[in-house]
Formats: C-alpha cells, structure tokens, sequence
C-alpha cells in the first residue's frame, strides 16, 4: 500500500493488453458448461444424420429441413455430409449457439452486475465491444469447425466415399484434397453468415439487460425471414433477408463453383455487420451500467 | 438546507479545492424518466478522509455513487474524482479506484479465484506475470482463502460480500468506494470491514462508504454527508455534525430547585431534568456552569456534555421533509 496524494502529474496509465483481455474471455466463453453442452450437442449432428443415412439408403432419409438435393447426395457420397450437416444447422442450431454467446456477452453480463465491474476496472467501453466481438466470432468459429471436422469423419467412417472420390452436384468427380477445400469454403463462408446474426445479436444484448430477450429477438427475427422468404409476392424484400443466400450453400459441391451467389450473401452479411456493430458500439457508448 | 455546506460552489473554489479533494461533485443531477433520483448534489470529500454516506433506502446513495464512478452519465452537474473529470477521465483515475457497487457482481459458474482472476486480466495496474499472486493475496485479505477454489454459486451471502471486497482491492487504490460494504455479513465480517477501512485510511487512501446503518458510520468514518431523497441535507466532518446542535450540559443534583435559581442569576440559561438540570452551553463554557453551582452550595453528582447521537440528528435530517 502506498499513500498517494492526487496529482494532476501523475503518470499515464495504460490500459490492460487487449491479448490478455480477448484471452480472459476467451477462456470465459469456453469454459461456461452451457456452452460446451451446446458445442457437444452441435458435434452430434453430423454423426446422427450420417448413421441415419447409413442405416436408411432412401434418397430423402434426413427429415428435418435442409437441401434435400444435398442430402440425397450424402447417400454413398461421405465428404458431402459435413456440407449437408452446415446447411442444416445454419437455418437454426449455429444460430442460436451464436445468439447465447452474444446474449451473455453483454445483456447476461448486465444481469450478474459484471459489466460494473468490467467498466469500473476500467475497461474502456469501445474495447469491451471489440473483446465481446472476439468472444462471439470465437465461438462461431469453433462451432462451424466441430461441425466440419466431425463431418468429415462421420462421412468418411460411417458412409464412405466412392473409392476415392466424391461426385460433384454437377456429376463430375473430385478428389479428396478438392472436397476438403470445399469443405472448408464452406465452412468460411457459414462463419461469415454466423458473423451478421451475432453483430446483431449483440446490438440487441448492448440494448438490454435480459439475455432471453436477445435470444428471442434474434431467433424471432431468422424465423420470420426464413417464412418471408417463402411467400412470392414479397419478393422484393428478398434481397434484404439472410436466409434468401443460404441454399447457395450447395454450390460449393458444384463444378465448376459458382461463386455468384455464395459472394452475394457474404456481401449482405457484411452489412449486417456493420448494422450490427455500428449500433452496438453507439449504445455501449451511452450505456448505464 | 438544513446546513450548509462547508464549500462554496463558485468555480474558481472548484480549482482550489480539486486537488485537495479526492472526490469533487458539483451540481449533481439524475433523473429517470420524470423521477429524480438525485437532485443537484454537491459532494465534497478531502484526501484522505473516510466519508459515510448515509441515508434512508432509496435516497438516491447507490446512484449517487454511480455517476461519481461514471458508470452512468449525470443528467446535469459534474464530477472530478482524483483530480481528473469524470467520466472522461475514467481510464486514468479508475485503476486508481477500487468499488463495490450495489453488490458484489459475479459469475455462478466460476470460482472466487477464477473470477477475480478474469477481473484481473481487464485490470490495468495489475501485471500481467503476478496476477494469480495478485489474486490470492486479495482472497487472503478478506478470508476467503478456503473458499477460493468452490464456485461462486455456493457461496453464501456473506462470502460474495467479500469476494465483492476482494475485486475492489485487488490492487492498492487512492480511492475505495463501498456500497453499503457490511449488508450481509456476520458480525465478525462487519469487524473485518472495519478492519479494512481503517488499513486503508492508514495508508493514505480516500474511503467513501455508504450505510443505512448509523452505527456503521458513526464507528468508522471522518465524514459524513446525509443524503434524503437525493439531496445532501448534511455534510462535513463526523465530530462537528456530532456536536451541530446546541451544545448542553447535563447535571445531575437532587437540589433542583436550587441549581435553577444559581444558575438563572448567573445568567445561564438552564431547565429542570429528570434527575436534575440541564444548562445550555451558549457563550458559557462547562466549568463555569460547575463553578457557578459549587459555589451555590447545590451538590453535583455528574455533570456530562450531551452529545447528539447521529442517530437523532439522522432521524432529525430524514423526518424532516416527510409529508
């Protein structure tokens, strides 16, 4: 303990490395046992879907939403099950997983009364929203890839490839090393989708202090697009909508890739990024804590 | 007003005074919505001094001590804390503060050391290699030491309490702000607080400390500032606020009658007791009272200074505007 007396001379203080921040909450955000139920249960999609197909060779075996092209390609086909299993989960499952992190990230932070804590340290407010982003992007990440790596190997153990290689949506073959590069375009190209549902995401959690209202607005919100996006005379509202480029997610598996649509939907995500951010850092600017 | 307060408001006394004073407020103003939580609030508290705010549930303390901290913006009036504006100034001067605000604020699914462990990582002053070290000394200070390791979810209302302590000491601070530090705690707990508030202000540093309770404030602080439905009615240093009414001298005799008259000749002011009289101090110090009746032959069994108990004068303060 030291007695200091103020003195307007007294020397700058520096804030706290932004790494060790970003690694704090990193290792928050994985260590929170909901979260890794959630990436458990997540891991397990690819694995159920490709036993459900193993066992069941009809053509439209999977049930539950999805390209039902795709899935009927997974049949004898393994490397596409890890893209049938993202295009499934990114209608809901990826989502939601994004909205929790996002959630707690400030509105379950206002709850617990951390976020005092956190300001009072001091972290400074636009910091904190650049830790928070790290945490959300973190997951997604980790979430796309279980997702991936996993559906690779269900594929690969449970369904088998044809001797080698995989038939394309356009009915030529590809290597193993050309799917896995597909594999991994689309997984990048999911993580940019997840991107714009968590910058919005957190532009609701930085408005509120209850994390069910975040997850209730942002499911609410994919719910509602996915249905508008179904009924033709709305179809200029269309191009606002996430979910109206998710089926591009099938054109990875095509050959050549048709790169048109799957760009076009990453260019819309990012402008929802850029809502969503440019709206969380205003309020976190003004808000009380 | 029932007292005014010992600073002036011009600006130029701003300057003066802010170096002197760890915490400055001056017209401090929050409303919500059309409710006004705290209503052009000038605080003053010197370096060093360990103030008591005190005041009735829902006066307006915990938000009060909110905008010093700059966790929400005042409506209108400013704050300079350290020397520094807030809440401009916050990432200099708020390493320097350590607080409890409105309870401790912690994850359930973490332990006490884990989560003062995340806090550390976000603190500026702690370094970065002897933070666990950091941490622990911090949980040893308030106890915690067994606890350090279950989550915080098991802790009982006492241990969250100090777990609450714990973060705000994490490192040495100029400045410590607690939000009503002892609710919750068991009576060994309200000593350690004490404990603490009293190391503190050894080493130097500016406590500010809010209470309902009296008692709390009376035993640990050298100022104290009143707050009733979020206005300061009161404020200044503990001992004068003590002693703020009319100073009198209780004396114990069984002659009263004669007591009265010596001391209506002597031109005291004076009125009969229960067991005896009682003469104001106006002018007239308390030897002279004694004098006076000693030599009227009255016997005087005890004669003692009666002291305002804070809690009258808080009872006063606080009754005072109720409809």
């Amino acid at each position: 303990m030291t007695a200091v007396v103020p003195s307007p001379s007294a020397p700058r203080v520096r804030p706290a490395p932004l790494l060790s921040m970003v690694r704090s909450e990193l290792r928050w955000v994985f260590r929170r046992p909901r979260n890794l139920v959630g990436l458990g249960l997540l891991s397990l999609l690819p694995v159920v879907f490709g036993v459900g197909i193993a066992l069941d060779d009809g053509p439209n075996s999977g049930g539950g939403g999805g390209d039902s092209s795709l899935i009927s390609q997974v049949a004898g086909n393994g490397l596409v099950l890890p893209v049938a299993a993202l295009s499934m989960a990114i209608f809901l499952l990826l989502p939601l997983a994004v909205s929790i992190v996002a959630a707690d990230a400030l509105a379950g932070e206002s709850s617990h009364g951390t976020l005092r804590g956190l300001l009072l340290a001091p972290v400074g407010r636009l910091r904190l929203v650049v830790v928070k982003v790290a945490g959300v992007l973190a997951l997604a990440v980790v979430a796309v890839l279980l997702i991936a790596l996993v559906g690779v190997v269900t594929g690969l153990i449970v369904v088998g490839d044809a001797g080698g290689t995989t038939l394309s949506l356009s009915g030529t073959e590809l290597s193993l090393p050309a799917v896995l590069a597909r594999v991994a375009l689309a997984a990048a190209w999911t993580v940019g989708q997840l991107c714009a549902i968590g910058a919005i995401a957190l532009a609701v959690s930085s408005f509120t202090e209850h994390p069910l209202v975040v997850l209730a607005v942002s499911v609410g919100w994919l719910v509602i697009s996915t249905v508008l996006t179904a009924i033709p005379a709305l179809d200029w509202l269309w191009p606002m909508l996430l979910p109206t480029g998710w089926p591009a997610m099938a054109d990875v598996l095509r050959d050549p890739v048709p790169l048109g649509e799957l760009a076009q939907s990453t260019y819309r995500a990012g402008c929802y990024v850029l809502i969503g951010l440019g709206l969380t850092f205003a309020r976190m600017l003004t808000r009380d804590a | 007003m029932t007292m005014t307060s010992p600073t002036s408001t011009s600006p130029e006394a701003v300057a003066t005074t802010a170096a002197a004073s760890a915490v400055l407020a001056r017209g401090l103003r929050k409303e919500f919505g059309r409710t006004v939580a705290v209503a052009d609030v000038d605080l003053d508290v010197p370096a060093g001094a360990v103030l008591g705010v005190l005041g009735p549930n829902g006066s307006g303390k915990t938000t009060m001590i909110r905008m010093l901290l700059g966790l929400c913006r005042p409506t209108a009036g400013s704050v300079s804390l350290l020397g520094e504006p807030m809440p401009d100034g916050a990432g200099q001067v708020l390493p320097r503060v350590g607080a409890l605000v409105e309870g401790p604020g912690f994850h359930p699914f973490l332990s006490g050391r884990e989560n003062l462990l995340r806090l550390a990582a976000f603190e500026p002053l702690v370094p970065r290699r002897t933070a666990p070290a950091v941490v622990d000394d911090a949980l040893a200070r308030v106890g915690l030491t067994g606890a350090a390791r279950r989550a915080y979810r098991g802790y009982s209302l006492g241990m969250k309490q100090r777990l609450g302590l714990a973060a705000a000491l994490l490192v040495p601070r100029d400045l410590v702000v607690l939000d009503e530090p002892t609710n919750g705690l068991d009576p060994a707990g309200t000593r350690d607080v004490r404990a603490i508030i009293a190391e503190l202000r050894a080493a130097g540093s500016t406590v500010l400390v809010s209470s309902h309770l009296l008692a709390e404030v009376e035993a640990t602080c050298t100022h104290v500032a009143v707050l009733q439905a979020g206005t300061v009615v009161a404020q200044g240093e503990l001992s004068t606020l003590l002693e703020g009414d009319l100073p009198m001298l209780e004396v114990s005799t069984p002659e009263v009658e004669a007591a009265l008259a010596a001391l209506r000749g002597a031109g005291v002011p004076a009125r009969a007791t229960a067991h005896g009289v009682e003469a104001e101090l106006l002018g007239t110090a308390a030897p002279v009272v004694l004098e006076t009746l000693v030599r009227a032959g009255v016997p005087v069994h005890e004669a003692r200074r009666r002291r305002t108990g804070l809690e009258e004068l808080f009872a006063a303060l606080t009754e005072e505007g109720r409809p």
